[in-house]
């Protein structure tokens, strides 16, 4: 178990450089502004990080904008807030180029594309949402519903300060199932643009069937979707291209994001 | 799942209309599930290829009802439709605040599919969704 806590640490510990730039069309001034660059945790959301961003970036605009809301743009992506960061670079960044290069908006907000973020309190509003969908599969919504808003708060803190201990502290307890039939459900989202219109697919699926430990590679085969007809594939999380034998329950237990989903995105080899 | 306590504070007509439908669904909407290319009426947007997943919209907290409680969605559509659907149905301003819920626990988020939700939250074939003008579950 020891080493396994190492796991959750390493994952936790996961970071992204990147390089954000004012979108071109948008500089008000003579000179362009420099270039922000930053360290962000890839469990993470952009709203709890860019703080810095808006306040280097929103001088530079038209003062008619000051206030508008701000969002990122990766070649042509709109980058929805609501995902973690993370999932964002494994579903767009195809070459691993890094410091990854995101374009800075503040005029024209798609909001046809990605959902509007006025506030923090949005962001944690999402995660709890997202935190009570995930216990709702594991554990019926038990564990949720029992905690106290203090634990709520540990999660939610844990994460917006990045402190490991105080999110884990509360964390474990979603953790918790039956030595031998793992969680209810296993809560997760498979993004195959590749092979789907939707954004992300989910279905339930058992970490234990028949005494038999489910594998992710039983997980892809009940998406009913022809992967290996775009050649050959890996399965990505935080990075990590994850061997199809992989326990559902480990995984799960281990990888999730702190929204308690895993965020499994299918890539193909570029050809 | 159909054990709503609200149903019994709604008016007359719709616990009716609830009775008759939970007594017998009729049958067109068993034709429309998703495993099947359909050819069942089509409610909020037509589409012949895409199959529809029966949703039920339960107003809670003092939400205003609709008349009609079960739609035949798009699977591909989002929570996002259903919403600006609603706040249509119900002449409800921009600023008016509209919330989700299913399973009586979380909101999910807008841009989530009726699909997905089904696939995971859906019982005896259709998907209920709780709406309400302020939060309820938290």
């Amino acid at each position: 178990m020891a080493e396994d806590r190492e796991i959750l640490r390493e994952i936790w510990e996961g970071r992204l450089p990147v390089c954000f730039t004012l979108a071109t069309e948008e500089v008000s001034t003579p000179i362009a502004p420099d270039p922000f660059y930053l360290m962000v945790p890839r469990l993470t959301y952009f709203p709890l990080v860019t703080d810095k961003v808006r306040r280097h970036f929103v001088r530079c605009v038209v003062p008619e904008k000051h206030d508008n809301e701000m969002w990122l743009e990766f070649e042509r992506h709109p980058l929805k807030w609501h995902y973690p960061i993370g999932l964002l670079y494994d579903l767009f960044v195809s070459n691993s180029e890094l410091p990854w290069q995101i374009t800075v908006h503040f005029d024209k907000y798609p909001d046809n594309k990605i959902l509007k973020c006025p506030s923090k309190d949005v962001v944690e509003s999402h995660l709890m949402h997202s935190l009570k969908e995930a216990d709702a599969l594991k554990h019926k919504n038990h564990i949720m519903a029992l905690m106290q808003e203090r634990d709520h708060k540990q999660l939610w803190l844990g994460l917006l300060h990045d402190r490991f201990d105080q999110f884990w502290s509360a964390n474990r307890k979603l953790m918790e199932h039956s030595a031998e039939d793992g969680f209810r459900y296993i809560p997760f989202r498979l993004y195959v643009p590749q092979l789907t219109s939707k954004p992300f697919v989910q279905y339930l699926i058992k970490p234990v069937e028949n005494e038999k430990k489910l594998v992710v590679e039983d997980l892809l085969q009940r998406a009913n979707l022809n992967f290996e007809s775009k050649g050959p594939f890996q399965v990505v999380i935080h990075g990590i291209d994850i061997p199809l034998e992989t326990p559902l329950q480990w995984i799960s237990e281990h990888l999730s994001y702190p929204d308690n989903f895993l965020h499994l995105c299918i890539r193909y080899s570029q050809t | 799942m159909d054990n709503n306590p609200v149903n019994e504070a709604l008016p007359d007509a719709a616990s009716v209309e609830d009775n008759e439908q939970n007594v017998e669904m009729p049958s067109h909407t068993d034709e429309s599930l998703p495993a099947l290319p359909n050819s069942a009426p089509a409610t909020p947007k037509a589409d012949n290829k895409t199959p529809k997943i029966t949703v039920v919209l339960c107003p809670v907290g003092g939400a205003p009802i609709m008349r009609q409680r079960k739609w035949e969605v798009d699977s591909t559509q989002t929570i996002g439709f259903i919403a600006s659907f609603i706040r249509k149905k119900l002449t409800l301003q921009k600023s008016d605040s509209l919330f989700f819920y299913v399973n009586q626990s979380f909101a999910p988020s807008l841009d989530q599919t009726v699909q997905n939700l089904f696939d995971c939250f859906g019982s005896d074939g259709k998907l209920i969704l709780a709406y309400c003008r302020t939060q309820a579950w938290g």
